[in-house]
């Protein structure tokens, strides 16, 4: 018992409730939608990326909605900063890199099943290389202008 | 005397399971029809999400530059709400801003989607502080903009004439890949 207690005791210790210890990572990815992506009103999520979706990821982006980095592994991180613009919501630098594809490195957090980046560099920036328009068209269709086709 | 000891380091344990509570108890959100949506209604407090995580903390959650989050009274979770309630592209940032460091009660929409990394992100729809009978609607957003953009008045919604939106396609087209680009892929996908 006194053994259990010793565990239970280090684990509490060890995991404080709202944990947030950064880690530096170096990852490469592209700058999504958060909110097309995880809610699925436009479709699957390859539908929601690249050039397929540019046009709406400026819309959302403009819009104030958060821009993550899907990683190459899947995994989404929420950027709350990049090079020194905190300007999350809205602001340019994040509008400027919708869907391209970036190197970053900065600082990951975790926090109750989402992950999060601070960007401190962005190594290299690819532009926009995921050219998913011929299987998906422009998604939503409205985001090309009636007469722009 | 252990026996006690015991059940108090269990209580202090992070709340792993206590995120999949189920929040939807009086909840009145609206259904969007989305495939991991859950409609919840909880108290929380209004956190600028960069200084929950980071400490670095400006006295005004950033001025709306900044995404918000939702510590939740319950349980600690830091829920992200990344939509407010209009269907226009548009963020929570201004609907929580005026709410910033303070508690509230909130109802919307959970999305729980774990297979694409979606748990604990939030459509916000309605607000109000804690005790309070009236709600104020996660609307704002495009009456904001509106004020904030009087150069852009006109028909049609405000995607369709942003400034900064219109330059970018302006610029690198509706795909982003150059305006002779452009022109090419709208030639295949509309001959």
């Amino acid at each position: 018992m006194r053994r259990t207690l010793t565990v239970l005791a280090t684990l509490a210790l060890a995991t404080p409730l709202h944990a947030a210890e950064g880690e530096r990572i170096r990852v490469t990815g592209e700058l999504i939608d958060t909110w097309c992506y995880f809610s699925g009103v436009m479709g699957g999520t390859d539908a929601v990326v690249g050039t397929a979706h540019h046009t709406c990821a400026l819309w959302c982006s403009a819009g104030g909605i958060p821009v993550g980095l899907r990683a190459e592994d899947g995994t989404v991180y929420m950027v709350l900063k990049i090079e020194g613009s905190a300007e999350s919501a809205g602001g340019d630098t994040q509008l400027n890199l919708a869907s391209h594809v970036i190197e970053a490195d900065g600082i990951a957090y975790a926090r109750d099943g989402l992950n999060y980046l601070v960007v401190e560099k962005v190594v290299t920036d690819q532009g926009i290389t995921n050219e998913n328009h011929l299987d998906y068209g422009n998604v939503p269709e409205f985001s090309v202008p009636e007469e722009a086709r | 005397m252990i026996r006690p000891a015991l059940v108090a380091l269990l209580l202090a344990l992070p709340a792993v399971q206590v995120s999949a509570q189920d929040f939807s108890a009086g909840s009145e959100a609206k259904s969007w029809n989305l495939y991991a949506e859950k409609p919840a209604r909880f108290e929380a407090k209004v956190v600028d999400v960069l200084c929950e995580l980071t400490g670095d903390c400006p006295a005004d959650c950033g001025g709306g530059a900044r995404q918000l989050g939702l510590v939740r009274a319950a349980d600690g979770v830091l829920v992200f709400p990344t939509k407010n309630n209009e269907p226009a592209f548009s963020g929570a940032v201004v609907e929580l801003l005026p709410f910033c460091g303070a508690e509230v009660e909130v109802d919307g929409l959970l999305i729980e989607d774990p297979d694409i990394g979606a748990t604990n992100v939030y459509q916000v729809q309605l607000i109000r502080k804690p005790g309070e009978t009236d709600w104020v609607k996660a609307n704002r957003w495009t009456k904001v903009w509106a004020e904030t953009h009087p150069d852009a008045a006109g028909p049609g919604p405000w995607f369709r004439r942003d400034p900064r939106v219109n330059a970018k396609i302006a610029e690198t087209g509706y795909f982003g890949l150059g305006l002779e680009k452009d022109r090419e892929i709208l030639k295949e996908l509309y001959p």
